[in-house]
């Protein structure tokens, strides 16, 4: 299997895309960042490793890269977030150019960051060879440890009454300052114009008031539900360390529980939102 | 500068009782913005309305607030009301202080309490109103109608009468539907084919009707007033044009043992046929999966003995495309197959009788076709099984109807009458023959229906048992029914040479199919659902497409009739005018924001959403977004609760008026 920059070369050489997204080399060393390739001499800059994080698909519907052609270096998780985009027509199959990770497992964190164990994504991962693909390409990793601590928490949210659950998320929402990075790294808030922006009337107070931040987290995680693939970038991108995927991941639980679905897996299936069969259960509504 | 009009109505006590009707027109005037507020009886009669138009000229008011019923029943006479006094219509909403407040309370002091909330919101709501227009569509004054039963040869006679094209789709060889199949009729014991087949040659006769046999409709596009049609026509293998109905091919034909479907299997036809003698049209079909040509490519003694060259083997199937403005669906019924090869999902079933097992045990049309002059057997009674004279006939009533246990939950509605004139034909045939009829009740509500019934039992000495029947079985040649009669409480067993069931009548099975074709909606057992099942009988939720006869629910041949001409009707009054007229209620897409993710495209159940290709001015693609067909939108607003970035908006319910109305509260 070729390296990334000889995938990249071969890329512009034989013009299968105007620019790549990918990772490269961070100013300090254990960090990546992320690189748009546009010319020959710049591939040299691309790097494959463990410390590559970060979800790039979400640079796919920016306004600058819309319409073009596109590579993109993306992981299993990564994309699941690109078949939700193109079932969803954001971007089109023909359009991207995707260059596809065999993973072994990405870290937590960058250096000095909880760098050492294995991001809890990748525990319970089930695309370590990606399920869409133009090309693939090996990540080199080494074994990492990690547990899937996040799970448990699935669990103990499971378990408190609702009063309880409500007393949490809002202990939790506290924390936010409206910073809205969650929405911006986010693959799938590609909204031109979000419902927290939309003023006349105004749905969602932008001051980070209890009840401000309370509707605009609330409404996130619906916007998300059967569409969110789990990358958990909201919840590494937040100051206030807010535990947003564990919403995210349990309405995915619910979506595959009671409906059967899980998104990101294929671009063809029909959505979970905006699909009704007389078969689909309401009972878990209460 | 808004002025606003507030005007409560007692609806004499319905709304008076409970709410304090003269308080609140008191404190409803103190609301910023109203400026004129007043209390009467009924708000809707003549003097109230009056009062309305008065109040707008007087007080210049430019919006105004009625606090009465649901807008459902009068947010329409008081709109005209305003714009009897030059005011948009659209600038007077209607604040339900009686479904939502009186009807549902019975302290005064809350309720009056309540009554004014929902009036400040709605006066806060309705100073977002802007005056909108009625949006004009032009209407194509051609009809297509689904089904050549009586029911849809009807629609299509009245419609073509009243001078409008009308288009006929059959997706069998000829029209006459199961009335073309029956004996006599009830009440009267009139030659069914008598009354119907001059109807179906005036079909074929009448200069405004294009007739489409062995076709079924593929596809439906468009929406009121604006429908375009997809036709299937199936290859007859004939050359409609050249045929002239001769019928030596059919007496040619080798293959005579294929099962007619118009006999119901009791007789069988060649593999190139005209389904009966009357048919319409009288151009024959060849059934390629019997046919020894289709089969071994050997043969072609048909078209050796067609003097015209009609024969054609090589048709195929043609797509043909038509404009219609109106559609009428009328695709009847089946009945339900109780043998086990075609048993319903849906429900249990009755084995225990042994249909499709014993081949004396009948069902209600195989019946018909027995008792018929152009049946298998001239119209004698005779056991399909060795063709001897049955003298003990026993017919059993709501087979899988009326049974939720084992079948549907529902009447068949026809099943007393027609089997009180089974009864009756046989005992007319055999003289000295005995009827028994298993019953739960006798449902003879009609014109004459009672009395047929009585005649039946009083003349004819039908004896009616009322019971259910357990078993069938057979033993020595004879048929022993096990059953109860429950009035004298003892159990029955009669040794009949024959069994007639009253099988359910069920809905065609491809009606979900159609239905999903048409966007019209259809009930858990695939029956056509109306829009009002009072005051809007006929008329499916989609606009423009009307439903008539047995496919709505199993009905008689009168009934059928009298649906298809108020089907006709509804679908003339669409035509009476060039242009249709339609409320602007519909749902606006916010060209700026709008991503294009389609959900809303997925959720809309009228397919009313479009994509529209937005180009800079050098004409490259910007993005593709969502854009509303306004003549499909019924203005649900599924769309706008499922837009994530709220790009899409119900014009006349828009998120400002929403949420100030909530506001208010």
């Amino acid at each position: 299997m070729a390296d990334i920059i000889s995938i990249a070369k071969s890329i512009f050489e034989n013009q299968k895309a105007e620019m790549i997204i990918g990772y490269a080399k961070a100013t300090k060393e254990g960090r990546t960042r992320p690189v748009v390739v546009r010319t020959l001499d710049e591939v040299k800059e691309l790097v494959l490793n463990s410390f590559c994080l970060n979800n790039l698909s979400t640079y796919l519907t920016r306004k600058e890269n819309k319409g073009k052609r596109v590579a993109i270096v993306a992981k299993g998780c990564d994309i699941k977030a690109i078949v939700q985009l193109i079932a969803e027509n954001q971007i089109r199959r023909e359009n991207v150019y995707v260059v596809g990770v065999k993973c072994s497992g990405v870290r937590r964190g960058f250096e000095g960051h909880d760098s050492t164990k294995i991001a809890e994504k990748c525990i319970t991962c089930n695309v370590k060879t990606p399920h869409l693909f133009d090309e693939l390409v090996e990540m080199k990793g080494e074994e990492l440890p990690g547990t899937d601590e996040k799970a448990e928490s699935i669990v103990k949210l499971e378990q408190m009454t609702a009063n309880e659950r409500f007393a949490y998320w809002e202990e939790q929402f506290e924390r936010c300052i409206k910073c809205y990075a969650c929405r911006q790294i986010c693959p799938l808030c590609y909204c031109e114009r979000c419902i927290a922006d939309k003023s006349m009337p105004r749905w969602i107070e932008t001051s980070p008031t209890k009840r401000g931040n309370f509707a605009w987290n609330i409404v996130r995680a619906f916007h998300l539900s059967g569409r969110c693939i789990g990358c958990n970038e909201c919840e590494r991108v937040c100051p206030a360390g807010i535990p947003l995927s564990l919403i995210n991941r349990k309405m995915a639980k619910v979506a595959k529980s009671e409906f059967g679905y899980e998104s990101g897996m294929d671009p063809n299936a029909p959505t979970l939102i905006g699909t009704y069969d007389v078969k689909d259960k309401e009972d878990f509504i209460r | 500068m808004m002025r606003i009009g507030v005007f409560v109505c007692h609806c004499g006590e319905n709304i008076g009782k409970t709410v304090d009707c003269p308080k609140i027109a008191k404190e409803a005037v103190k609301l910023p913005n109203v400026v004129y507020s007043i209390d009467y009886k009924y708000m809707c009669s003549d003097p109230g309305q009056n009062m309305i138009k008065q109040a707008i000229l007087e007080h210049k008011l430019n919006a105004v607030v009625v606090a009465s019923c649901s807008p459902h029943m009068h947010e329409k006479t008081f709109r005209k009301a305003c714009a009897a006094a030059g005011l948009n219509p659209y600038m007077c909403e209607i604040a339900n202080i009686r479904e939502h407040c009186s009807w549902v309370h019975d302290n005064v002091e809350e309720a009056t309490k309540k009554a004014l909330d929902l009036i400040r919101m709605t006066v806060e709501r309705v100073k977002f109103n802007y005056p909108l227009s009625e949006i004009r569509v032009p209407v194509t004054r051609r009809a297509l109608v689904i089904g050549g039963g009586i029911a849809g040869i009807q629609a299509t006679l009245d419609i073509a009468g009243a001078g409008f094209k009308v288009i006929l789709v059959e997706k069998e060889p000829s029209i006459g539907g199961h009335m073309s199949q029956l004996s006599e009729t009830f009440p009267t014991l009139d030659c069914s084919q008598c009354i119907l087949t001059p109807r179906m040659v005036e079909v074929y006769q009448h200069p405004n009707v294009k007739l489409y046999t062995y076709s079924e409709v593929e596809n439906v596009e468009g929406f009121i007033g604006n429908f375009k049609v997809t036709i299937r026509k199936k290859a007859r293998s004939i050359k409609e044009s050249l045929c002239t109905g001769c019928g030596l091919c059919v007496q040619k034909c080798p293959i005579k043992k294929a099962p007619s479907e118009f006999d119901e299997g009791l007789a069988n036809r060649p593999a190139i046929y005209v389904p009966f003698p009357q048919a319409v049209p009288n151009i024959p079909v060849i059934d390629r999966t019997v046919c020894t040509y289709f089969k071994t490519g050997k043969c072609q003694l048909c078209k050796k003995v067609c003097g015209r060259d009609a024969i054609d083997y090589d048709q195929k199937d043609e797509l043909v495309t038509e404009d219609v403005g109106a559609i009428i669906v009328a695709t009847g019924y089946k009945l339900y197959k109780i043998d086990k090869k075609a048993r319903d999902s849906l429900v249990k079933g009755y084995g225990e009788y042994g249909y499709g097992k014993y081949k004396d045990v009948i069902d209600g049309l195989q019946f018909e076709r027995l008792a018929s002059a152009s049946g298998p057997t001239s119209g004698e009674i005779l056991r399909p099984s060795d063709k001897k004279q049955p003298k003990k006939v026993v017919f059993i009533q709501c087979v899988g109807s009326r049974d939720p246990s084992k079948g549907f939950e529902y009447c068949s509605k026809i099943c007393c009458m027609y089997t009180a004139k089974h009864a009756m034909l046989y005992k007319h045939k055999v003289h000295d023959g005995e009827a028994y009829v298993f019953y739960m009740d006798i449902r003879a509500g009609g014109k004459g229906y009672e009395e047929f019934v009585r005649r039946a039992i009083e003349e004819d000495r039908v004896k009616y048992i009322r019971g259910r029947v357990s078993r069938i079985y057979e033993k020595r040649g004879k048929y022993i029914v096990k059953g109860e009669d429950t009035l004298s409480g003892v159990p029955v067993e009669i040794e009949a040479d024959m069994v007639v069931l009253a099988t359910a009548i069920v809905a065609q099975p491809e009606a979900p199919k159609l239905a999903q074709t048409l966007g019209i909606p259809y009930d858990k057992y695939g029956f056509y659902a109306e829009v009002h099942p009072k005051l809007r009988p006929v008329e499916s939720s989609s606009g423009g497409i009307f439903l008539a006869g047995a496919c709505q629910s199993p009905k008689d041949i009168p009934e059928s009739v009298a649906m298809a001409s108020a089907a006709a009707s509804k679908a003339l009054v669409l035509f009476g005018n060039e242009m249709l007229e339609r409320e602007p209620i519909v749902a606006k897409v916010n060209e700026n924001t709008c991503v294009g993710c389609f959900y809303c495209k997925k959720v809309c159940a009228y397919n009313a959403i479009e994509l529209k290709e937005i180009r800079d001015k050098k004409g490259n693609l910007v993005k593709v977004i969502a854009s509303v067909n306004t003549g499909l939108c019924q203005g649900c607003g599924t769309c706008n609760a499922t837009c994530p970035s709220k790009s899409i908006e119900l014009i006349g319910f828009n998120d400002e008026q929403i949420y100030y109305q909530i506001k208010a509260l």
